[in-house]
């Protein structure tokens, strides 16, 4: 017993100070909380200093900080809201903002946006940003998803290569390339379609094939249903074709099969631009994702910010996203997460994604995105959908597995009485 | 037949027991691995690292503050082992060997309540934490679980064998209930307070599913969750495993130093429950 | 008298604060569960919630996805359970004898019982690698003299609950075989010796002697095994979030993600009674056998 207290009382010693610890007093007269989800610490890094300048640049106004890691960020913010404990200022990952809007956690941003901004702003974040014709979330940049690839290794089996969305292979030369490829290739596998991630990336990156094979994950705009949409006739082709190219991409847990030279392509977003461009080179190139008969899509549409009902100075922190939607902070930011910058002014000053810049492709195809269904339904509909992506990447049967998934959105879609539009007292 | 039976259970013994620290060998060599060296083929290199360096580990001290979740966890588990040590025991005993009206309802109410599994009420707790504003904070993580149905019953178990001549010659000497339960009693008790310190510990500083839904950023997130947390974002194997061996190190430590007295405990009171 | 009431208020006094904590975070948490289960509510939903009735039970057992979750817990534990006991016994066996270094042996079976499963599931992560970069994979190719292919244990639907099964064994044995180990240490001394002097051998000795004597033992550690089994939750949620083809999924998986992914509070609650439902049952069964046992003791 004597030993066991001579354990407890130093660390219930621990407990008293660690309690007591001072939160720090409120040194200026509105202090704004804000929440912001971390992925890459040099993202993290410029996200400190953005706030640090913020509040440097402020006599009233005191941003405060949290970080939380991606992967349980919307767990968490989902516990907050529920608790009514939203922060002032939060990022939400597009697609769940209209789900926070229709439960009526967040404040409709357009009449406090800067109209000049609003015209430079990226049409693709405007859309995104949206819930039932109000603009709910800022992004400060945009996402972009394509194909990288070796041109070496695409040149050594005589690959076209496509150099705008409107050039893209079609799948039937998609499958052809990756066969020459396949033949030269010890294991037969030659693409890398970032298995190693989990969630949201399987939507991100794979329901573009549906839209470009004229298919969809609900049908739009009315977003009321996806039964015959997801499991049309359209969709079940693209998710087939998907299936075949699967035969032809690596399982791995670290991500490093293309930059390890494994894989001649990578299906891969805007973020392993850095990491690719040091592994490869100038023989690293960016290409449209395929065109399954309807043109090329690209998948769209990243963090966007967005305020709280329970904020009490709205005012104060629209200040706040107008520093950050600064064309000097939006580059910091792209700088460390190499996202396309979310304004047309930010665009032109940026190495990468200038006109003729090495990723101007993310810039040029925005065109052609389709935004994550802006409903409240979205975070059932991208779990179903990434259960029959699991589903049919282990040989599944494509048809049964969006049959299901149509069933289950269609199921909440009723669940919630279609999601009526009204305010909340 | 015995001069052979010893070198062969040796034999088995060192076997099996290399399976059970394989794992535990393979997470600390990878700790010592650049993050591009962990998953080197070949069986050979999985357990052995050519240059080891301890950059891994001053990755993760600069990624998160790691002596923070660190303190967090040991703060959270030891309040609850501690403040459960002593709410528990008295619930026991009071259960076990005093006389109240409605002792035999509350110790079917505890028998019930036993079987309740945590997972099956985190969402209405949550709920409930939500309503006193307990959120994201050192308190919600400590005070749902000092109370512990299966504790109070390891301790009414063991209070209901001891003999009853230690109280009467207690009450002899003019001892009210307090004194002889924590002059009398106690000291008899060790094996029992051992073993309920000891699963209560092992039970909440793994805990996982409680802490994901209730803490926010990382000033009261205990280490396994973080753990989850640092996985899913960095990807970086060696900082990985550098994380486990600094998370599990602590009590690695603790378990070598009372290893004999722990497993005794456990044994002492599990045998009492045998009855 | 006065004593007397005295004496009964002092009584209570001890036992309130553990009582009311069983009350406050067991008790009414779970009669909410059950209230909560009969209604619509969902999490931060503007529609008010109403009562319906038995339909959010009604549907969870028309879908397939809870069933299937079922029948993998019950895999869970009718595999787990025998396996898991099974080497805890050898294993209390073998470290039940006075031979130099056993505590260091036994030391080594019980270490992974102090990793959280947080970390187990991570570390074996990495072990359980797909293609030539996992060591068990790499393992089993070389013991096999290359016949093994590399497969990707977590996301193969014939491997994927195996590994599950094979890292909680790993993670659980070690806490069993003390019980067992201690269940073993209480058998008289006296009853081998008498079975020595009539000439029983050591399988007869172990069949009708230390099986019996460590019957209680073993359903006690079963059952926490089968209670453990039904609450299969952390490496299904860090490795596999249930899959492939619902292969991993369990029951409380399925109640956290009918909560936190799809704010489904009502339907997570029935779940959850369903799920206690069960616990109740198979603690029920295993009160009458140990009673069975102890009858015929």
């Amino acid at each position: 017993m004597r030993y066991l207290s001579k354990l407890i009382i130093p660390l219930l010693g621990l407990l008293l100070t660690a309690c007591g610890q001072p939160s720090g007093p409120p040194e200026k007269g509105t202090v704004l909380e804000a929440w912001f989800h971390t992925g890459r610490p040099q993202e993290r890094r410029v996200m400190e200093e953005q706030v640090a300048r913020f509040n440097a640049s402020q006599e009233e106004v005191e941003v405060r900080l949290t970080l939380i890691p991606e992967g349980d960020y919307n767990t968490q913010v989902l516990a907050a809201a529920a608790a009514n404990r939203l922060p002032d200022i939060l990022d939400l990952d597009g697609p769940y903002l209209a789900s926070y809007a229709w439960q009526g956690h967040l404040l409709p941003l357009g009449e406090l946006l800067d109209p000049q901004l609003r015209a430079d702003l990226l049409p693709s974040l405007l859309s995104q940003g949206s819930y039932n014709g109000k603009l709910y979330g800022l992004g400060v940049y945009d996402s972009g998803l394509g194909l990288f690839a070796s041109r070496s290794g695409l040149t050594a089996v005589a690959a076209r290569l496509p150099s705008s969305p409107e050039t893209a292979w079609s799948a039937a030369e998609f499958t052809a390339i990756l066969a020459r490829l396949a033949a030269h290739d010890e294991d037969r596998l030659v693409l890398d379609l970032r298995l190693d991630y989990s969630g949201e990336w399987f939507t991100y990156a794979f329901s573009p094939l549906l839209q470009s094979a004229g298919g969809d994950l609900i049908e739009r705009p009315a977003m009321a249903r996806a039964s015959g949409v997801l499991n049309s006739p359209a969709s079940q082709e693209a998710m087939t074709q998907l299936q075949a190219w699967l035969t032809y991409t690596e399982a791995n847990i670290d991500g490093n099969s293309f930059i390890n030279g494994r894989t001649t392509l990578s299906w891969c977003g805007h973020w392993e631009y850095p990491r690719y461009k040091k592994a490869l080179g100038d023989d690293l190139l960016l290409l449209p994702l395929p065109d399954m008969g309807q043109g090329s899509r690209t998948g769209m549409g990243s963090w966007a910010w967005a305020i709280s009902k329970n904020c009490q100075k709205p005012k104060q922190a629209m200040t706040f996203l107008h520093f950050l939607l600064q064309a000097e902070e939006i580059l910091a930011m792209c700088e460390a997460n190499g996202a396309v910058p979310g304004r047309r002014m930010a665009i032109a000053l940026s190495e990468n994604y200038r006109p003729g810049g090495p990723l101007h492709l993310f810039v040029d195809q925005l065109r052609f995105g389709v935004p994550r269904p802006q409903t409240p339904a979205y975070p059932v509909i991208t779990s179903a959908f990434q259960q029959s992506f699991q589903d049919i990447r282990h040989q599944g049967e494509v048809a049964a597995a969006l049959d299901r998934a149509a069933k289950t959105i269609d199921q909440e879609i009723r669940d919630n009485d279609g999601y009526p539009a009204r305010v909340r007292p | 037949m015995k001069r052979l039976a010893t070198p062969f259970t040796y034999l088995l013994l060192t076997l099996l027991a290399l399976i059970f620290v394989a794992p535990i060998l393979f997470m600390v060599v990878s700790s010592l691995k650049p993050d591009e060296m962990v998953l080197s083929s070949g069986l050979g290199r999985a357990f052995t690292v050519a240059h080891p360096s301890l950059a891994n580990y001053a990755d993760v001290m600069e990624r998160l503050n790691f002596p923070r979740v660190m303190g967090n966890s040991l703060l959270i588990t030891s309040a609850i082992v501690a403040s459960g040590l002593l709410v528990n025991s008295l619930a026991g005993y009071s259960l076990a060997r005093l006389r109240w009206r409605g002792r035999r309802p509350c110790l079917i109410l505890i028998l019930a309540l036993l079987i309740i599994p945590f997972e099956a009420i985190a969402v209405p707790l949550f709920f409930q934490v939500t309503l006193l504003g307990w959120r994201d904070s050192y308190q919600v993580q400590i005070i749902p679980f000092i109370a512990d149905a299966f504790s109070i019953f390891l301790f009414y178990s063991f209070f209901l064998d001891i003999p009853a001549e230690l109280e009467e010659a207690a009450a002899m000497d003019g001892a009210g209930p307090w004194r002889t339960f924590f002059l009398i009693v106690l000291p008899t008790a060790k094996p029992v307070f051992a073993t309920v310190a000891v699963l209560t510990f092992l039970m909440r500083w793994g805990s996982y599913l409680w802490p994901l839904l209730v803490t926010v950023g990382e000033t009261y997130r205990p280490l396994p969750v973080a753990m989850a947390a640092f996985e899913n974002q960095v990807k970086l194997w060696g900082d990985i495993m550098a994380f486990g061996v600094m998370m599990v190190l602590p009590v690695l430590i603790l378990f070598l130093l009372c290893q004999r007295w722990l497993i005794s405990g456990i044994a002492a009171t599990s045998t009492g429950h045998k009855g | 008298m006065r004593q007397g009431s005295r004496a009964e208020k002092t009584a209570w006094l001890m036992a309130a604060p553990g009582l009311t904590g069983l009350l406050l975070f067991i008790a009414l948490p779970a009669a909410l569960a059950l209230i909560l289960s009969f209604t619509s509510f969902r999490l931060g939903s503007p529609l008010a919630p109403h009562f319906v009735g038995l339909s959010q039970f009604q549907r969870i057992f028309s879908d397939g996805t809870f069933s299937r979750a079922l029948a993998n817990n019950g895999l869970f534990a009718l595999l787990v359970v025998p396996l898991q006991t099974g080497l805890a016994l050898a294993l209390a066996l073998l470290v039940n004898r006075r031979l130099p270094g056993i505590t260091f042996f036994r030391a080594c079976f019980f270490l992974p019982v102090i990793f959280p499963m947080a970390l187990v599931a991570v570390v074996w992560k990495l072990i359980l690698a797909p293609g030539e970069a996992g060591l068990l994979n790499t393992l089993l190719h070389t013991m096999s003299l290359g016949a093994w292919q590399p497969v990707d244990f977590l996301h193969h639907p014939r491997y994927a609950m195996g590994s599950i099964m094979l890292l909680s064994i790993w993670q659980g044995a070690g806490f069993q075989m003390i019980i067992l180990l201690a269940g073993l240490q209480a058998i008289p001394q006296s009853l081998y010796e008498a079975a020595a002097l009539d000439g029983a051998g050591p399988w007869q000795r172990f069949w009708y002697i230390t099986l019996p004597q460590l019957k209680n033992a073993l359903i006690f550690v079963a059952l926490i095994t089968t209670i453990l089994a039904f609450r299969l939750f952390d490496q299904v949620w860090i490795l596999t979030q249930g899959g492939p083809h619902q292969a991993t999924s369990t029951v409380i998986f399925e109640t956290v993600r009918a909560v936190f992914r799809r704010q489904d509070v009502a339907k997570g609650a029935a779940m959850s009674v369903i799920f206690f439902a069960i616990v109740l049952l198979i603690t029920m069964l295993q009160q009458r056998l140990s009673r069975q046992g102890r009858e015929e003791q």
